[in-house]
């Protein structure tokens, strides 16, 4: 029972059906999504640097001797900029022109005698543009102390190996 | 069912299709070239930094021209105990020498399509660069390493090797002694130790002037020879047999030997007055056939008949008492690729 009405609806629902793929196609085409896929690259190439950096600190340039990093967490909050310092001059360091736009803050992490655990700023004063909410990447190293030293203020257990925990946060500005 | 909703529905179903089919297009950002190359770089990077390469003994940076298909991959830490502790042999080999761009394809990249690529190694003491200029949207990582080169004997004046009460016509014999057994002690990381098969060996003697026959007036004496000896203790009667070898041929990439700074073979029979240096590359070492357990001696013979002009004798113990061990060097290694 084909009719002049028939015939309407099928050309209106073939023209709704085009509409549809136009409009589907220009969405599709003009949306883009910023994967999380595209920005875990950036750091993790800058995880990965931190985390060798921190790792060749530790390690000591001769047999027995005592690592860079060691030397410097034992100077404590007393040792001013000079773990940080070293830790971006290490970082830095490239073919060509050095590096500045990298920025590092350093935390230590140990436990006191009361049992607690304790955060102090090891490269006090902070960085001038350091606000915390950085997009920064977290490097740790584990640190082993041979006995009590001086610039770690609580750490009152008797003289004993220990293990500190070395927190660098990084990041581009 | 009317005909109208059969077509309708067949254009739904259509641009359902369509879309449903666009949807992977959605996280097109994921499969971008740059996230590609990237990856390439950071696998490029573990396999210079963390990864000794193959073969390990002898070890590939050894291989000749001739001989470089045999290498597999080439890595360039010191062991794979010591991630980014790089061997300076190693790093000379790799950026020093005939690998063509196929090569580093090959056995550093291990890519499908034929990528172009950067490699570079910055410290105060290295600048080392190969591969193109950087286009850009490279891949690229960067990763903080440390040098290991080999130990040096410093040899100077010391009196237990000035022996003048030796009979005046026997022929000066000084040694210096490797023992593997000490040297390979697994009690000394890879990253200290001294390897004569995969570093060389670094001999110096200075103020040889010192150790001339001040009563004979000798300006000089003359080294007759330079040989190498081994012995294996864990043979019954274990005892020194002098090694065979081109002692008359000079090879810089076996050895080097330099009398006041003339180079010379092993034969020199030629007179010295002030320094002597030796450098015998772990090719040569592998030559000789040694095994943990191996003592070789290098014995510098002095001879001018009676009297003799030197009073240069005993034996040196190239051992981590006496040996120059430099620091690890902090670098940079960087690799880019595109």
């Amino acid at each position: 029972m084909v009719n002049d009405r028939g015939q309407l609806y099928t050309m209106e629902g073939v023209a709704a059906g085009v509409i549809m793929l136009l409009t589907a196609y220009i969405v599709v085409s003009t949306t883009s999504v910023y994967t999380a896929g595209d920005t875990h690259i950036p750091d993790m190439q800058l995880e990965q640097l931190g985390s060798d950096v921190l790792a060749m600190m530790d390690t000591p340039d001769r047999d027995g001797k005592e690592s860079q990093l060691v030397g410097f967490v034992k100077m404590g909050t007393g040792g001013g900029n000079d773990l940080r310092d070293a830790f971006l001059n290490n970082s830095r360091m490239r073919a060509g022109d050095p590096d500045n736009d990298l920025h590092a803050q350093v935390f230590l992490s140990y436990r006191r005698s009361d049992g607690s655990v304790n955060t102090t700023e090891l490269s006090p004063p902070s960085d001038p543009g350091f606000t915390g909410r950085e997009n920064a990447v977290r490097v740790t190293r584990w640190v082993q102390l041979d006995g009590n030293p001086s610039g770690i203020p609580g750490l009152g257990y008797s003289p004993r190996p220990r293990a500190v925990l070395v927190e660098v946060l990084l990041w581009r500005a | 069912m009317s005909l109208d909703f059969l077509v309708g529905f067949t254009i739904f179903m259509l641009a359902l299709i369509m879309v449903v089919s666009m949807v992977p297009g959605l996280l097109v950002g994921l499969q971008s070239s740059g996230i590609d190359y990237d990856a390439v770089a950071y696998r490029t990077g573990v396999i210079l930094a963390e990864d000794p390469g193959w073969p390990v003994y002898p070890p590939w940076e050894m291989k000749t021209d001739a001989y470089k298909d045999e290498i597999e991959r080439m890595g360039l830490a010191a062991s794979k105990e010591t991630p980014n502790i790089l061997l300076s042999t190693k790093v000379d080999a790799f950026f020093n020498s005939f690998f063509t761009a196929d090569d580093y394809r090959s056995k550093a990249i291990f890519g499908d399509i034929p990528y172009s690529y950067n490699f570079s190694l910055r410290s105060e003491d290295y600048n080392y660069a190969t591969g193109d200029p950087l286009p850009p949207g490279y891949g690229y990582i960067r990763r903080a390493v440390k040098i290991k080169e080999p130990g040096v004997a410093n040899i100077s004046y010391n009196s237990s090797f000035n022996e003048t009460t030796l009979d005046p016509s026997e022929p000066r014999v000084f040694t210096v002694r490797l023992d593997f057994s000490q040297l390979l002690d697994p009690s000394v990381g890879p990253a200290y130790r001294i390897d004569p098969r995969t570093e060389p060996v670094n001999i110096t003697i200075t103020e040889f002037g010192r150790y001339l026959n001040a009563t004979a007036s000798a300006e000089n004496a003359t080294l007759r020879d330079v040989t190498f000896w081994k012995m294996d203790p864990t043979v019954p009667m274990p005892r020194f047999t002098r090694i065979p070898f081109s002692y008359n041929t000079e090879d810089p990439d076996l050895y080097t030997l330099s009398l006041d700074g003339n180079s010379s073979d092993l034969k020199p029979n030629a007179p010295v007055n002030s320094s002597i240096s030796l450098v015998l590359k772990p090719v040569a070492t592998s030559i000789f056939t040694l095994d943990q357990n191996s003592v070789l001696d290098i014995r510098f013979t002095f001879d001018d008949g009676v009297p003799q002009r030197t009073f240069m004798n005993g034996t040196y113990l190239y051992d981590y008492d006496n040996v120059t061990i430099a620091d690890l060097k902090p670098a940079v290694l960087e690799v880019a690729i595109w």
